[in-house]
């Protein structure tokens, strides 16, 4: 008959065993935490928010939560009517932010080649609306601080059509070169978890707008 | 096959991004900004390090960053000059960018500016000959004005002022007619270089008006023609334009 004797755990080895069941939590909870990018970002909700020309806000959501952008029709009349005509007829929605320059820049809207269901990345960025091209509006003064946001062109002016961008960062080379429409007033924490890839000019498998409506 | 597709969008996605906003705007590399806030709104940019230009791979528009005593010294000249323009002519005209450089050549001949009405730039070399620079900076400026403005600047209406035996040559660097000197004797041209093409005597009469201003005084009867020519379609693009 053989006895085994029972034995006892030494002092060392619990410590070893709590250690080791600690490193197993934290490094489970870290990767919780990291793969919900959004988890630190504030969700701005439009209902707890008064504003004085409501005609003017406009509510994109995002990933992350809501971007709030007030317009200008003041400064940019042809091109913010434009814009609002776009969000109205809900043509934004499922359109990726194809273009993101981390820290600089984020640009959606392009309703032919940047749309959910038929994206494609060949073409995307060079999309029509269908509307037509509009002139630029650059005579009046603005500031293209973080978080302004403007409506895209071709190299050459006057080529407005239905995408826009919103700056991560000051950028007064802008001013007098892009058409103002309006500036975020809450979110910005949400585009900057916007999907980018470094060095890359479209994003592959981009992030998308979930929405963009008029709060009226 | 089945790779194709994926290699093809590679190439396609990782096209080299350029983050600099300045390459986006106006399509030169290695600019930096000098100076934004000016009276008319002009931008004024420096090679920060040589830079080529070209519509092919040849790239054959080459000019070289400079040190900034030299910079801050033209800048000077050049802003005095440029300043003589509203915003609303340069508007116009589509001149929004001034690109201060040394040694600018295309296709290796040297040479005081390069205009392009499209990206609104003017690349102007800072090294050029101090006698004619000024003069030199509203030459340039007149290309900007006729290339926006090329109905209204006529060449053939122009080339009926010169003597009928006379004739330009095919190109501004067809031939080693260069010198920027002011005749004394003008026989219908004030510089040799004004002969090369009609373009240029167009830009050397401009310049001229804009450098002596009133002082220009010409018995010539083809420069007299050439100056109100000048003028008179001057006036259609700004009526209150000042020589």
């Amino acid at each position: 008959m053989i006895i085994i004797n029972k034995i006892k755990i030494t002092k060392s080895e619990r410590v070893i065993l709590v250690f080791v069941i600690l490193l197993g939590v934290f490094t489970l909870g870290s990767l919780l935490i990291i793969k919900d990018k959004c988890l630190f970002v504030k969700n701005y909700d439009p209902i707890d928010i008064q504003f004085k020309n409501r005609e003017n806000v406009a509510v994109l959501n995002a990933n992350c939560g809501n971007v709030i952008i007030e317009l200008y029709p003041d400064i940019s009349p042809n091109t913010v009517e434009r814009f609002k005509t776009l969000i109205r007829s809900g043509a934004y929605d499922n359109a990726a932010f194809h273009r993101v320059i981390e820290n600089k820049l984020i640009q959606a809207g392009d309703l032919e080649f940047g749309k959910k269901e038929n994206l494609d990345y060949g073409k995307v960025g060079s999309g029509k609306s269908g509307l037509g091209l509009i002139e630029s509006e650059i005579d009046n003064d603005f500031k293209y601080e973080k978080g302004s946001v403007g409506f895209a062109r071709t190299f050459q002016l006057n080529t407005e059509d239905s995408q826009f961008f919103i700056i991560l960062q000051d950028e007064p080379l802008f001013e007098g070169e892009y058409t103002p429409v309006g500036r975020v007033l809450y979110g910005m924490e949400v585009l900057e978890k916007v999907k980018f890839v470094p060095k890359f000019n479209i994003v592959p498998r981009p992030d998308f707008i979930n929405s963009l409506k008029m709060l009226d | 096959m089945i790779l194709f597709r994926p290699i093809l969008l590679f190439f396609i996605l990782i096209t080299p991004l350029e983050a600099n906003t300045i390459y986006n705007l106006i399509k030169i590399p290695n600019l930096e900004i000098y100076e934004t806030n000016t009276k008319n709104k002009l931008r004024y940019l420096y090679a920060a390090k040589p830079f080529k230009l070209g519509i092919n791979i040849k790239k054959n528009i080459r000019c070289f960053d400079s040190n900034k005593e030299t910079l801050d010294k033209k800048y000077t000249i050049i802003n005095k000059n440029l300043n003589r323009y509203s915003s609303d002519f340069l508007k116009k005209i589509s001149l929004k960018y001034i690109v201060l450089c040394e040694d600018l050549s295309i296709a290796n001949i040297n040479t005081a500016g390069i205009p392009n009405n499209v990206t609104r730039t003017l690349i102007l070399d800072i090294k050029f000959d101090e006698t004619y620079i000024e003069r030199a900076i509203h030459h340039e400026v007149f290309h900007m004005i006729q290339s926006n403005y090329k109905n209204i600047f006529d060449e053939a209406e122009w080339k009926n002022f010169n003597k009928k035996e006379f004739k330009y040559s095919e190109c501004s660097t067809c031939n080693n007619k260069w010198n920027l000197d002011t005749y004394n004797r003008t026989k219908g041209f004030l510089t040799e270089y004004s002969r090369s093409t009609a373009m240029e005597d167009m830009a050397e009469v401009f310049s001229h008006l804009m450098f002596y201003q009133d002082k220009i005084y010409n018995d010539d009867p083809i420069i007299k023609k050439k100056i109100r020519f000048i003028k008179k379609n001057i006036s259609k693009i700004d009526n209150n334009f000042k020589f």
